[in-house]
């Protein structure tokens, strides 16, 4: 049914990243007159892919086509040329300058060598008109909501009149209103001929509106076909399951009924009426998409971003900690995501970086005992298995590492409750078994331990229970019988009412 | 797409985005005349022609340096050579003027050195990707240096005339003035001046649009050059000679200027006019603070307290919407 030669397309390309492959092999191919959905769980190499066809970036193998033709070095500029234009999930946009003047920004219509605000008004307000966008155009983009900053960003699109769309989860914050808004005008382009690659986590969107879809699993291709007699089940398995093998500890129950943190009517950030029991003595796995409020839970109950809740028992006391210290105090230790910025102070010695927790118990002009720092030290080295020279800096180990040096300084403490943000991210396989093994060992030992990952294997094979995370709520607590990678993406997703057990 | 916009939208997107961008400056606007008003009472001389002359030449340098100073902080950038850059350009000028180059000479080389210190400059920052703060940290070093090379002790001279044309009792100052602000309109109607708010608000985001970026930013560093080395023109002509050290005032008090007038450190955010009533508003207070007898070191306190409470109010105001 294709003869024509695709728009655009990918063609056996690899990506990777300081020796992590990112893409292997991937082709796709974008006809005009057809919305292409492409799928996959974060990480799996979406981004990756759509930087490649809009030039961001190139491919350390395979080939990027453009009208069936091969160009070897493809830069944004010759993707503009070639009419392919992206709506990023991160906004383009300035917000001090107009609608118009962000609309046309990069490619104003001139009039002796000035913006020709006229002609710029009347090709911005089509471009409006298509998505529904009817604030008067000299509207800073500042003052818009985000969801109207997102039809900006289309607007912007369409100003370029492309041949090829790419749109990076457009929906995501857009109100019901202004999806189906884009969605009609998603089915008037392919009318129009154009081509559209659609990516989106709502399959049923997905579903509705798109006719071919191509699945990304771990950078590899797991699916290319038409949508036609596909579900969404079908779709989700294609996205998930990978072999365990030996990476995960053999899985025992250890959950006693004690509680260590209990919540009622909890909100901070994006989070907001959570009910939630953090019991000790087991893993409580948080899922769900990046960005859906996981991490504001986790910072909430450590008291590091505004909380309020109903109520709160945290290890016995009541109310939530309202703040570090306090949170400390009460036996409540966080690692965070970013161990760069947030989780290790790179420049000073791995010493130093476990000991920080300790300094600030210490009375604060009380002179410190370098021997007893070295033997603490010493001892958290050898029980965490961090290899080489604590007097080094942190930045010269590797990312596992450094990961296990931001558990470590929490140690000394004898936590009771450990809140992880994604402890394994960028961590080579090796580490990743034994960070599981102490994770496991933790719990065993009677702690709470509450792992916020990005890695659905992880929380099915890891965790006692699953809290997955939709818009701010927690939309399934998914007791350790039911964990399947299915059953987490498909209540991450929206896919189907999941059961709530309590 | 249609070429022939209707009558009805001719001029109807350019004048309300105008409009638009007052909105953030009103409140200044309003202190900034309610000094005017204070001034006039203390000192009703201003409404006098030689008075207005007189007030318009205080401010002008001020306004020159603080325009200078708000275009690289939209880029993202700041610069700590503007005082180095403004000495400069008065001891280039008191030195080559009265010489055989003439004034027409003189003011082009203080042209050339402007744009080419400011070009080479933006060039370091942008293209090494190196701080600004260093590098005009260092640059005013090197040109600082320079200065007093040229000229190592007060001296030199400026024609009497050109003294009397730009200092004198006459408008002068005011209308160059204008002729600036309306220059800096035009470039910003331009597509590379626009680009400056997105290039420094989301570099990221302006280069995928297909923003010419670093071209952008070194432009403005090369505008801001010149308006230093102009600024240096014309306080050379108020003082009639060259003074290797008589910028050095005017690093801080840029930098004072442009955050009384709204401009973000963070790049893409305030605007030109504000700029030029921070400027002014700064040049007042100075004056006033003067007429009502305050100490030159309770100016300088007072100046101090005011340039914090003026960034402070807004904070205030987001913290309880």
């Amino acid at each position: 049914m294709t003869t024509v030669a695709p728009l655009l397309a990918a063609r056996g390309a690899s990506k990777a990243f300081f020796g992590n492959p990112v893409l292997r092999g991937v082709s796709i191919a974008l006809q005009p007159g057809r919305v292409h959905a492409l799928l996959g769980e974060n990480g799996a190499g979406k981004s990756t892919l759509i930087n490649l066809l809009s030039g961001a970036l190139r491919p350390d193998g395979g080939e990027i086509e453009v009208d069936g033709r091969a160009v070897p070095r493809m830069t944004p500029a010759l993707a503009r040329q070639a009419g392919i234009a992206v709506v990023q999930q991160e906004l383009s946009l300035t917000a001090s300058l107009s609608i118009a003047e962000n609309i046309g920004l990069g490619a104003y219509p001139k009039r002796f060598g000035l913006i020709d605000y006229n002609e710029l008004a009347a090709r911005a307000k089509a471009a409006c008109a298509l998505v529904g966008l009817n604030e008067p155009l000299s509207t800073p983009v500042g003052q818009l909501a985000l969801g109207r900053r997102q039809m900006v960003e289309i607007a912007k699109a369409l100003y370029r009149m492309p041949r090829v769309l790419i749109l990076d989860e457009p929906t995501s914050s857009l109100s019901a209103t202004e999806t189906k808004i884009l969605t009609d005008l998603l089915e008037r382009l392919r009318g129009e001929g154009i081509a559209i690659l659609y990516i989106s986590h709502r399959l049923n969107e997905v579903m509705a509106l798109c006719q071919h879809v191509t699945v990304l699993k771990d950078g590899t291709c797991t699916a290319d076909r038409s949508l036609q007699g596909t579900d969404a089940a079908g779709l989700v398995r294609l996205m998930v399951g990978r072999d365990p093998g030996d990476l995960f500890p053999q899985w025992q129950p250890s959950a006693s009924p004690a509680s260590a943190i209990s919540v009622r009517g909890f909100s901070a950030g994006l989070m907001r009426d959570v009910d939630l029991d953090i019991r000790a003595g087991e893993v409580l796995g948080v899922g769900g998409l990046v960005g859906q409020g996981q991490e504001d839970l986790l910072l909430g109950l450590y008291g590091a971003i505004p909380a309020k809740a109903a109520s709160a028992v945290v290890n016995g006391a009541s109310g939530l900690p309202g703040g570090v210290p306090k949170a400390n105090a009460l036996g409540l230790a966080y690692v965070p995501a970013d161990r760069k910025r947030e989780g290790l102070h790179l420049i000073h010695p791995i010493l130093t970086n476990m000991m920080l927790p300790a300094f600030a118990r210490l009375p604060a002009l009380k002179l410190r005992s370098r021997k007893t720092e070295r033997e603490t030290g010493k001892s958290l080295a050898a029980q965490l298995a961090i290899k080489g020279d604590l007097q080094r800096p942190a930045q010269a180990l590797s990312g596992g590492n450094q990961q296990k040096v931001a558990l470590a300084k929490w140690m000394p403490h004898d936590p009771l409750v450990l809140l992880l943000n994604d402890p394994t991210r960028g961590v080579d396989v090796e580490t990743k078994r034994e960070i599981y093994l102490m994770l496991r060992g933790f719990a065993a030992a009677g702690k709470a331990v509450v792992l916020l990952s990005s890695d659905t294997p992880e929380l099915v094979h890891l965790c006692d229970r699953v809290a997955v995370v939709r818009e701010g709520r927690i939309t399934a607590t998914l007791e350790r019988a039911a964990l399947s990678e299915e059953a987490i993406v498909s209540a991450a997703m929206g896919a189907e009412k999941q059961k709530v057990a309590a | 797409m249609s070429m022939v916009p209707s009558a009805k939208s001719a001029g109807a997107l350019y004048w309300p985005v105008q409009a638009r961008r007052n909105i953030g400056v009103r409140s200044l606007f309003l202190v900034v005349l309610a000094f005017l008003v204070a001034y006039g009472v203390l000192f009703p001389g201003l409404f006098t022609a030689s008075g207005f002359a007189k007030f318009t030449q205080s401010w002008f340098p001020l306004a020159l340096v603080a325009m200078a100073q708000a275009i690289l902080m939209l880029t993202g950038g700041i610069s700590l050579a503007i005082g180095a850059t403004v000495s400069l350009g008065a001891v280039i000028a008191a030195t080559t003027m009265a010489g055989p180059l003439g004034v027409a000479g003189g003011v082009a080389i203080v042209v050339l050195a402007g744009l080419g210190i400011g070009a080479a400059t933006g060039f370091i920052v942008v293209k090494l990707r190196l701080p600004a703060i260093v590098v005009t940290l260092a640059g005013s070093f090197i040109i600082g240096g320079a200065a007093l090379l040229i000229l190592p002790r007060p001296g030199g001279a400026i024609p009497a005339w050109l003294s009397d044309l730009l200092a004198g009792d006459t408008p002068a100052a005011f209308v160059l003035l204008v002729v600036i602000v309306l220059l800096w309109k035009l470039y910003l109607a331009t597509p590379l001046g626009l680009s400056l708010y997105a290039a420094g608000e989301n570099p990221v985001g302006a280069y995928r649009s297909g923003v010419p970026v670093d071209a952008a930013r070194v432009a403005a560093y090369a505008i801001s050059g010149l308006l230093s080395t102009g600024a240096g023109l014309f306080v050379a002509a108020q003082t009639g000679s060259g003074d290797p050290v008589i910028g050095t005032a005017f690093t801080l008090n840029s930098i004072a200027a442009a955050v009384l007038g709204g401009i973000g450190f963070l790049g893409g955010q305030g605007t030109m006019r504000g700029a030029l009533a921070g400027s002014l508003l700064l040049s007042l207070m100075i004056s006033v603070m003067f007429f009502l007898g305050f100490t030159p070191v309770a100016q300088y306190v007072a100046q101090g307290l005011i340039i914090i409470g003026a960034v402070a109010i807004p904070q205030f105001r987001k913290v309880q919407p």
